[in-house]
């Protein structure tokens, strides 16, 4: 059995948002992977990009350089 | 020890499968028509018909399912505190996307709930509108890949998210309390019909669970297409399984292509109707069961959505686009199925699905 790790969980307010995501942090080389917004974070059933807690101040730039907007930057066991 | 682990975490999207499954089957038993526990698509219809939208005599009834999910989810989400009031997401496209998704599933004669349903009742016919449906979220899905988006939505004031489930309370009020200025089938499956409180209780425990859970046909499929995440999916396939069980416990399984209630062999447009319904619905960013429980959180681009669903259902009986059953006239067997008009409709909701595709992918600068 798998043992959950923490993970930084970002949202957005749209698909378009974590697909663009993914697109950047490919193009980048970054770690990370998309997966369905938590439940425990969202009643919405949209997208989130899921990456190590150490990537957040990176991720938090590199997604501003590229003008994605994201909804929150969280962290839980995943 | 891993299987524990999954069915641990995913108990809520399996019991709501199964719920809806039950609902499905009590509701069919106490009067709904066969196969028709739930249509979101057919639902929606007849109200539309309630209220004089359309004159098809036989599709004409307050259905208070619709309104029982809206409250259901909204009641779900405020005790939860999850109710937001937002709105902003393109409303126009999403009211005309939703017609369109109306008229592809009334062309197949029913929603994506419903053709779920249909297949738990051994409806071989339903399995084209599968294939279509799995054809359009595909579609959709690559749009998505692509970077297609409708707009984010913003927070707006709280009468704006509480509209909807305002208009399902009225709607509700008028069914109880003064019947006589609606619309009433006295034949055909408009007067086919469970106890009202009995539908609005089942419509509002499935909104409460569907709202928990984010239940969702078409969400299903694209998570599995996108991400291979079988979570949603596997709600879908517990409606199926419970309908299924159920309707062979109860003798009413009926494994068949020919004469089943309310569905037509026309298996093209079968695949065609649904291949709209299910790009639609993943451009929508949900199918019209989730259009209701969103609007029930104060989504108040879904609530439009449904009323453009509602819209679609008006003009597909007001101009002859929607399904006709399979019947048997004098001995022969007679394959129902959609007409010119209707045929032109998917044409034309195809092409509108393009535009409105093609009009919000990014620019080649921002790809």
């Amino acid at each position: 059995m798998r043992e959950k790790q923490p993970r930084l969980v970002v949202t957005f307010h749209t698909t378009a948002g974590a697909v663009a995501t993914e697109r950047l942090c490919r193009k980048r080389g970054l770690e990370g992977k998309l997966i369905t917004v938590p439940r425990s974070l969202s009643s919405d059933c949209g997208m989130a990009w899921s990456a190590p807690p150490e990537l957040r101040e990176t991720l938090r730039a590199a997604l501003s350089e590229a003008g994605i907007e994201a909804a929150g930057f969280h962290e839980l066991p995943l | 020890m891993e299987r524990k682990n999954w069915l641990r975490e995913n108990w809520l999207i399996l019991a709501t499968g199964v719920v809806v499954g039950v609902a499905a089957l009590v509701l069919t038993a106490l009067g709904n028509p066969k196969n028709m526990g739930f249509c979101i698509a057919c639902f929606e219809r007849d109200i539309a018909g309630a209220l004089g939208l359309h004159s098809a005599a036989k599709v004409q009834y307050m259905r208070p399912e619709i309104m029982g999910i809206v409250l259901g989810a909204l009641l779900a989400a405020l005790a939860a505190r999850e109710f937001r009031a937002r709105a902003g997401s393109s409303p126009a496209c999403r009211f005309v996307v939703g017609m369109f998704v109306m008229i592809g599933a009334l062309v197949f004669l029913g929603c994506p709930l419903r053709m779920v349903i249909r297949l738990g009742g051994g409806d071989l016919t339903a399995v084209a509108g599968l294939l279509g449906f799995i054809a359009g979220i595909l579609v959709g899905v690559a749009f998505l890949k692509k970077g297609f988006s409708l707009g984010r939505a913003y927070p707006v004031p709280a009468g704006e998210g509480f509209m909807l489930p305002g208009v399902m309370v009225v709607l509700l009020v008028l069914l109880a309390a003064v019947p006589g200025v609606l619309k009433f089938s006295e034949e055909g499956p408009g007067s086919m019909h469970a106890y009202w409180l009995v539908s609005l209780i089942a419509g509002g425990v499935v909104g409460v669970m569907a709202q928990r859970s984010r239940l969702c046909m078409a969400g299903g499929l694209r998570d599995v297409f996108l991400l291979r995440d079988f979570r949603l999916l596997s709600g879908f396939l517990a409606i199926w399984i419970t309908v299924t069980v159920g309707n062979l416990i109860l003798g009413n399984y009926n494994l068949s292509a020919a004469s089943q209630p309310i569905a037509h062999s026309q298996y093209l447009w079968s695949f065609l109707g649904m291949a709209l319904a299910g790009w639609g619905s993943t451009l929508l960013g949900g199918c019209p069961l989730r259009q209701l429980i969103l609007a029930g959180e104060g989504n108040g681009d879904s609530a439009v959505t449904v009323l453009g669903m509602i819209m679609g259902a008006a003009l597909a009986h007001n101009f002859g686009l929607a399904g006709s059953a399979d019947s048997v006239v004098d001995g022969v067997y007679k394959v129902g199925g959609i007409g010119v008009n209707g045929m032109v409709a998917v044409g034309l909701g195809f092409l509108v699905l393009l535009l409105v595709t093609l009009t919000h992918l990014p620019g080649k600068e921002d790809a």
